[in-house]
């Protein structure tokens, strides 16, 4: 205990109090590296449910040939509806991001709300969707990949729309400006990551 | 190739890119399944031509 005491009963020969100062190795600022590895880590995950997905389908082709084995049928158009919606609030978010950048603050907050709530009727198409899609997640492999991989993607869209919402709070508040604008550069960057999985998700599951 | 993921602007490049990738090989598709598994290949081709690093 003496022993260590002992340099700060002298004094004044340790000015630095706490843990070193950060050392910055990569030339990507870290709160977007996190983010970076945080998107590498939930394509892995995506990639996973694609393997189930796709497995099944090789196994499983179906009758005939047919995908999906019938009686199940694939509500694309209105999936092809609700991608409309969610790429619409991509276009939203790359308008709010720049409008930030440029000092425009109006459409800063409208380009926020429009996001907000194109990614929220999104989400409500998807679960009405589900309520008169016929078929639930026990029935054949189809179905629970069906609902796993929507799923998991719905539960994506939830998560940006949490990340969203606490930005749009924050942008209310008047935390950002043009030159401090990191929380919805990253937040952005979550939101056109989970409109990439969907397009992906979208033409797989639905279309071919 | 720079990292798609490193700003917003970026990320927003990277999903229109994904929308016309995936918007061509399902026009393909709709054609024929084998025009759809071409567009594919050729696409995932130029798209690992494009990335694949050369200044060795």
């Amino acid at each position: 205990m003496s022993a260590h005491a002992e340099p700060l009963e002298h004094g004044g020969e340790h000015e630095h109090h706490g843990p070193p100062p950060i050392h910055y190795s990569s030339r990507m600022p870290p709160a977007v590296l996190g983010m970076f590895l945080f998107i590498a880590s939930e394509i892995m995950l995506f990639g996973s449910f694609f393997t189930v997905y796709f497995f099944d389908r090789v196994a499983n082709g179906g009758v005939n040939g047919q995908w999906p084995p019938p009686p199940f049928e694939r509500p694309w158009f209105i999936a092809g509806v609700n991608t409309v919606i969610l790429v619409t609030s991509s276009f939203t978010m790359h308008w709010a991001e720049s409008s930030l950048k440029r000092g425009n603050r109006t459409g800063f907050k409208a380009g926020m709300v429009l996001t907000l709530f194109l990614g929220f009727t999104f989400l409500i198409t998807q679960v009405i969707e589900y309520h008169r899609i016929g078929f639930n997640t026990g029935d054949t492999a189809f179905a629970s990949t069906f609902f796993g991989l929507t799923g998991l993607h719905g539960v994506h869209v939830f998560i940006g729309l949490m990340i969203l919402l606490a930005m749009t709070v924050r942008g209310f508040k008047g935390h950002f400006s043009p030159e401090h604008h990191h929380g919805v550069e990253i937040g952005g960057i979550y939101w056109h990551f989970v409109d990439v999985m969907w397009i992906v998700v979208y033409v797989t599951v639905y279309l071919l | 190739m720079g990292n798609p993921l490193r700003s917003e602007e970026d990320a927003f490049k990277f999903l229109l890119w994904t929308i016309g990738y995936f918007a061509l090989i399902v026009a393909g598709s709709l054609i024929d399944f084998w025009v759809g598994l071409a567009v594919f290949v050729i696409l995932t081709g130029a798209v690992v031509w494009r990335i694949w690093p050369r200044s060795r």
